[in-house]
């Protein structure tokens, strides 16, 4: 894990803390077991929920779509209580989003701009990315407008992962995170389908890596006090 | 020497007389190999639905032929189409493998006289129309409401119609006598498999989930004797074991049937730190729960008993959402892992009713769609990290 490493001392020069000041590392996400230097792994799911509720104490759900998944998950008071992954292919996640983009000529960013802007958005039919991806050339063949193409493929992803999350039942206090959720397209598709305002963290790529942090420092607390009983004097009764 | 050699892995059995079992595939086959040769009647089988007891009373033998391994499903998809359930495909291409003549793919198919089949999903029927063409095979028709007396009363005339075709095939006719006797020894095994299944409520439980599962597999290989030996063993040691160990989230596998090679979920969850305490399955409760009541008319009585099999296949089912709620509460179960094969449709539809129910009884489900490949082994064992931690925060 050359890659872990690396970023691992860069974040410790940027903070100007040195490797032996540090405590407890948890790590999380895709290759959390790989990380030799942490104490202990813990999944993506928990430590979004955490992080979430750590940025937005009420928080009842997040969505998170990422770059090789999207993901449900119900949460109470920080907890994971029930959550949905969408299985295997990359339909509804990010990696769509990044595949039709380029057969659309445009960037990534730039797509949920394009949708917003379209006043009659097509319906995309294949969930398959490589299907897609055609079907996408062949509608610009036909002279569709970037925008309604965009709108579509937006479109797309948030029916799928909105039916995920109508599945657990999420109504209120929803959170978005992962990367697709700075994809302002996106996040206007899933809040006229679900009828909710999203929250959207400042940085929502990193609310996994908070909440394996806050996991971390609660663990080292939990040391700390286990500790500090054991050396005080018994009480007096 | 070889015991030395063979010490690390016995490390890995949660009971020593599981070592014993390593060699019982190998001891089986030779053993029907043997019996062939003496004119035995050898039937392969697909399902559940199949009465053991009916074959052994013609004084046949048989072996449970679904397939668990990825390795012939490709071969298989020359004839059939894609996107079907693996079992099916595994199935099915372990027969045409043209490998399969004495490699490894399947040595079963060419011990085999007849394949008894049965009407259950699509998939197998019309696999079994071609599987005709390859060796002679004969299908039980099923009723779809097995609860109807209707349905009771169709199914024990198909009944009596596989009891001539087994005498026609072996020439030995089956009188009451000789499938009383049959009845009583499938109970007997049944019965052991319930005081085995008894012990793994212990918390934690006296044997992990998989090496039963490896059991469980072979109920339907193996020759009952055989099986019920093994059983014996494993009970008693595990009624000696000393109840001890760190407790793990108590997980219920309930679904699709896991076939002889595949362990691939059942693998996840136990390495991921969760121990299986019962499987509401085909290789699980399915295979043994009821027993054929032993006063009444005997074939009678064995339609009776196979009817209230809960298989996805019938209509509407009711039985499997309650047995799997009972299920629950008897292995004091922390969560449901629902465990379906892709293009599985009856299970996967299933699976909404069963979390409706556990939902009333705040149960977590997990619910894993999946085929024989290793292709989603990491994405699965996220999730099912997630699950195990999610049970052990819970309140």
């Amino acid at each position: 894990m050359h890659v872990a490493e690396t970023i691992y001392r860069a974040v410790q020069v940027d903070a100007g803390i040195r490797g032996g000041d540090i405590e407890n590392v948890v790590a999380t996400g895709y290759g959390r077991e790989s990380i030799e230097f942490a104490n202990k792994a813990v999944s993506e799911i928990t430590t979004h929920a955490a992080g979430v509720s750590y940025l937005f104490p009420d928080v009842k759900g997040v969505i998170d779509i990422g770059g090789q998944d999207s993901k449900v998950i119900a949460v109470e008071k920080g907890r994971v209580v029930d959550f949905l992954m969408n299985d295997k292919c990359a339909a509804g996640t990010g990696k769509f989003l990044e595949f039709t983009a380029k057969a659309l000529e445009v960037s990534t960013e730039a797509l949920g701009g394009l949708a917003l802007a379209s006043r009659t958005p097509v319906s995309i039919s294949s969930m398959c990315t490589v299907f897609a991806e055609s079907e996408v050339i062949s509608l610009r063949a036909r002279g569709i407008t970037k925008e309604d193409i965009a709108a579509g493929l937006v479109e797309s992803v948030a029916q799928r992962v909105s039916v995920m999350a109508k599945q657990i039942g999420l109504k209120e206090n929803v959170a978005f995170v992962g990367g697709v959720a700075k994809n302002a397209g996106i996040k206007a598709a899933l809040e006229r389908k679900l009828g909710v305002t999203l929250f959207v963290p400042f940085e929502p790529q990193i609310t996994g890596a908070l909440g394996a942090a806050l996991r971390g420092k609660a663990q080292v607390l939990a040391g700390h006090e286990a500790l500090l009983r054991s050396c005080a004097p018994p009480s007096k009764r | 020497m070889v015991r030395t050699l063979r010490e690390s892995s016995i490390t890995t059995y949660t009971l020593q007389c599981l070592s014993d079992f390593e060699d019982a595939y190998q001891r089986r086959i030779n053993e029907l190999t043997a019996r062939r040769n003496q004119a035995r009647k050898i039937v392969g089988t697909f399902c559940l639905f199949v009465p053991d007891e009916i074959i052994y009373a013609a004084g046949a033998d048989r072996v449970i032929l679904c397939g668990g391994r990825n390795a012939t499903v490709s071969l298989a998809e020359e004839y059939l189409p894609r996107n079907i359930c693996p079992l099916v495909k595994s199935s099915f291409g372990s027969v045409v493998s043209t490998e399969c003549s004495g490699g490894d793919a399947c040595p079963h198919f060419n011990l085999i006289d007849m394949v008894v089949a049965e009407a259950t999903c699509d998939a197998k029927k019309k696999m079994y129309e071609l599987l005709n063409e390859y060796i002679p095979t004969y299908v039980i028709d099923l009723p779809q409401k097995p609860d109807s007396p209707a349905g009771i009363a169709y199914y024990t005339v198909q009944l009596e119609q596989f009891t001539d075709a087994m005498e026609g095939l072996t020439g030995t006719l089956i009188t009451d006598d000789r499938l009383r006797r049959e009845i009583k020894s499938a109970n007997e095994t049944r019965s052991l498999l319930h005081r085995l299944y008894e012990l793994r409520r212990r918390d934690p439980p006296p044997i992990r989930g998989l090496d039963v599962l490896t059991v469980l597999q072979k109920q339907f290989f193996l020759s009952p004797e055989e099986l019920r030996r093994i059983l014996r063993q494993l009970c008693d040691e595990a009624e000696r074991k000393p109840n001890e160990g760190a407790r793990k989230p108590r997980i219920m596998i309930s679904g699709c049937p896991m076939a002889g090679g595949n362990i691939k979920v059942p693998k996840i969850i136990e390495d991921r730190g969760g121990v299986i305490v019962v499987e509401e399955s085909c290789t699980g409760t399915r295979a043994f729960w009821n027993l054929v009541d032993e006063h009444k008319d005997p074939l009678r009585a064995i339609a009776e008993r196979y009817m209230q099999i809960p298989c996805s296949c019938m209509t509407p089912n009711e039985w499997r959402t309650e047995h799997i709620r009972e299920l629950v509460e008897r292995f004091n179960v922390d969560g449901v892992v629902y465990y379906t094969l892709q293009s599985c449709h009856a299970y996967n539809i299933e699976r909404f009713r069963v979390q409706q129910a556990l939902k009333e009884t705040h149960t977590p489900l997990l619910a894993i769609e999946t085929d024989y490949s290793d292709s989603d082994v990491e994405q699965i064992a996220t999730r099912v990290d997630a699950f195990m931690e999610m049970i052990a925060s819970s309140p």
